[in-house]
């Protein structure tokens, strides 16, 4: 019969953070889960648990997707003890070609709150490890697993789905890509301690920044997020001097006027001997005065046009993705087709050995005379009789696989053919008069 | 003389061009590779050449403008390889191949037909020196022009603030364009020094003086003073960047005046001239 993939489960466009988190599961807790979810019933032959931030989903294998659904929703009900109505309207349940298609569009990242981003295929990734660790894994799954990863990279190399930078401290740092060669024997400047500004320092600390000066009103916090992120703390009022130092500045102070203005480059550029300099503006109302930019090799970037580059490359992801989309389409009508062969396996080996041992009867029944002739005209008989068999067998297998029986349903075809061919009919064939191998037509 | 492995070079330089441009177009694909090889297999037809026709002269064939220029595109196309494979600068694949491409062409319109014949105050070890050393001086000095047209264009982009278009994604920083256009002029500048120097040695070997105030002489002496006033700026004021490859072409084209220019007017020893 039919095994079928099914997907149930939550993400952050069906469900809020509320309920996501109470159905999560840590990295930890997933082994022993997916032997829950086995022993919970027998719906599921082959299962896989992905919990990420954004999304809970049991993905798995069995002979009736529904029953299997059934299951693994009560599984998670009952498992992480959440009320089936909390989560009931959030849940979604994918079956046979839509569960394709999601598992799918899941690993190219096109089910994302950012479309286009990295991490989920490594999640994935994750959650395919451990089940097939906890050994819940089955052919279908192996297979959709890793035709899933083969999508992904298929649609990131076709597809500029991955490209540009989908946040405001993204952006920055790739910016900062475009002036510095590296970053390593740079030094970034904080004037105010901003949550965005922290975020973006931390980014470019993890490229390696070479140090870090903090100033803040309140110097408090100053030395705070210092020690916190390796930093050095400058007083608010004194933090002149550091601009000579400074490649990358960042601001994101409550001010009513601007704390940077062109007159403070003015020596400090010849000063720098004319190296770069990135100002990064994340206050509202502005840190650094606009003419600033128009300074030589000075490149100062407000938060308005950092949020410009974030829209354009999530419209150019969004615009991408609809060719990833075709990609996805394409490989699900693969993968099902795959799917639909693995039916027709049993059916195909009957129908081979069905073939086989019709052959194998009549030369068994010739046997006499054959013993008779020469080697190599036997040998030629043999030839001719697994010839014949071959050819008719590659016609019915290859019209079944490809679906030319006319039959709605493959698999059904397969078995109408199995049974004209089964042996009891092939042994009640061996009386017929008419039997068209007769010993005359030698 | 129009070879056959120059026409092969022309066709390669030419495919090379198409394939840079392509790539810069946004046409997807491996297409920077092909035309990356393409731009070495053209230096090698052009090796091919240059090995036949030097073996029949006995010498590196450059007696005239057209021999100097298609050298000069060997030599631009062989540093413009190592650039963009060695320094992973394919941005400036288009700007190497198409001038190769077009500095070969002019070569061949300008070449006269029939063998080389090498005057007899060339047969010497000198001249291989010294002209490889001034055309490799010059093929820096073409690069150098480049990424500075390069980082122009790239600043222009930072400063109109639209650099973060995923097609823009994989264009180098600003300063590594600085920092490769301050090599390419560091040793085409020692290249140039080299030159005069072997070319003093040599003229005085000939004809027995050092300096003649010939125009190719007077000219490239106000080079090699530009060149180093281009470096020293860097070096002592810290002029970098826009300033720096602004200048950087400024340079540049006086010195495709100077050696156009005098080629085509005034024949000295470097016309073809040789007294």
């Amino acid at each position: 019969m039919h095994e079928t993939l099914f997907i149930v489960g939550v993400n952050h466009r069906t469900a809020p953070v509320a309920v996501r988190e109470r159905l999560a599961y840590a990295e930890g807790e997933i082994a022993a889960a997916l032997a829950r979810l086995k022993a919970a019933g027998p719906a599921i032959s082959e299962v896989a648990l992905l919990s990420t931030c954004n999304r809970v989903e049991i993905i798995g294998v069995g002979q009736s997707a529904a029953a299997a659904g059934a299951q693994a929703r009560g599984f998670l009900a009952a498992d992480r003890g959440v009320a089936a109505e909390a989560f009931g309207p959030a849940l979604y349940a994918h079956e046979g070609r839509a569960a394709v298609r999601h598992l799918f569009r899941v690993g190219a990242s096109l089910d994302s709150m950012v479309v286009g981003e990295p991490q989920i295929l490594g999640q994935l990734k994750v959650a395919y490890a451990q089940s097939a660790e906890a050994g819940t894994a089955g052919l279908v799954m192996h297979r959709a697993f890793h035709k899933a990863f083969a999508v992904a990279k298929r649609v990131r190399k076709a597809t500029l789905i991955g490209h540009g930078s989908v946040s405001v401290s993204s952006a920055a740092v790739s910016l900062a890509g475009k002036i510095f060669d590296t970053l390593t024997d740079k030094t970034v400047l904080l004037i105010g301690a901003g949550q965005m500004a922290e975020l973006t320092a931390r980014n470019l600390k993890r490229l390696g920044i070479e140090s870090l000066l903090i100033t803040s009103r309140t110097f408090d916090n100053a030395v705070a997020l210092a020690r916190e992120l390796g930093g050095t703390a400058v007083p608010f009022d004194n933090f002149g001097p550091c601009l000579k130092l400074a490649d990358v500045v960042i601001g994101s102070i409550a001010a009513t006027r601007a704390v940077l203005g062109p007159e403070d480059y003015e020596g400090v550029i010849r000063e720098r001997r004319y190296r770069p300099v990135f100002l990064i503006d994340l206050g509202v109302p502005r840190n650094f005065d606009a003419r600033l930019h128009a300074m030589e090799n000075v490149y100062l970037y407000d938060i308005d046009d950092l949020s410009a580059a974030v829209q354009e490359s999530r419209g150019e992801r969004e615009r991408e993705a609809g060719k990833a989309e075709e990609i996805v389409e394409l490989e699900v009508e693969g993968f099902l087709k795959w799917l639909d062969g693995l039916d027709l396996v049993p059916a195909i080996k009957d129908i081979r050995s069905s073939v086989e041992q019709l052959r194998d009867g009549e030369l068994a029944r010739h046997r006499a005379w054959l013993a008779a002739l020469e080697p190599a005209e036997r040998e030629r008989i043999e030839a001719l009789t697994r010839g014949l068999v071959n050819k008719l067998l590659h016609r019915i297998l290859s019209g079944l696989r490809e679906g030319r029986s006319g039959a709605a349903d493959g698999v059904h075809a397969a078995e109408i053919a199995r049974r004209l061919l089964s042996s009891e009919l092939a042994v009640a064939g061996d009386g017929f008069d008419d039997d068209p191998d007769d010993d005359e037509e030698f | 003389m129009i070879t056959d492995w120059i026409i092969a070079a022309l066709i390669c330089y030419a495919l090379s061009t198409a394939g840079f441009v392509m790539e810069r177009a946004g046409v997807r694909g491996r297409r920077a590779d092909w035309a990356t090889g393409l731009l070495g297999a053209g230096a090698a037809m052009q090796t091919g050449d240059l090995i036949m026709r030097g073996l029949q002269a006995g010498n590196i064939p450059v007696t005239n403008i057209a021999q100097s220029l298609e050298f000069l595109a060997w030599l631009t196309a062989l540093a413009g390889s190592v650039l963009i494979v060695r320094w992973r600068m394919r941005v400036i694949g288009a700007f190497v191949s198409s001038i190769v491409l077009i500095t070969l062409g002019v070569a061949g319109a300008m070449s006269r037909r029939g063998r080389i014949v090498m005057p007899q105050s060339l047969r010497s070890a000198w001249l291989p020196v010294h002209v490889t050393l001034a055309l490799a001086g010059y093929a820096l000095f073409v690069l150098a022009a480049g990424v500075s047209i390069v980082y122009l264009v790239y600043e222009k982009r930072l400063k109109a603030k639209r650099p973060l278009r995923p097609a823009d994604e994989r264009m180098p920083s600003l300063e590594k364009l600085d920092r490769i256009n301050y090599r390419l002029l560091g040793w085409g500048f020692v290249m140039l020094s080299l030159a005069i120097v072997t070319g003093a040695i040599w003229a005085d070997a000939t004809w027995g003086h050092f300096w003649s105030w010939e125009p190719q002489e007077s000219w490239s002496l106000v080079l090699w003073m530009l060149y180093a006033a281009l470096l020293e700026s860097r070096l002592t004021v810290g002029w970098r960047g826009r300033r720096a490859a602004a200048l950087t072409i400024a340079v540049f084209t006086v010195l495709v005046g100077s050696f156009l220019g005098m080629r085509l007017a005034t024949p000295g020893k470097h016309g073809g001239n040789f007294g």
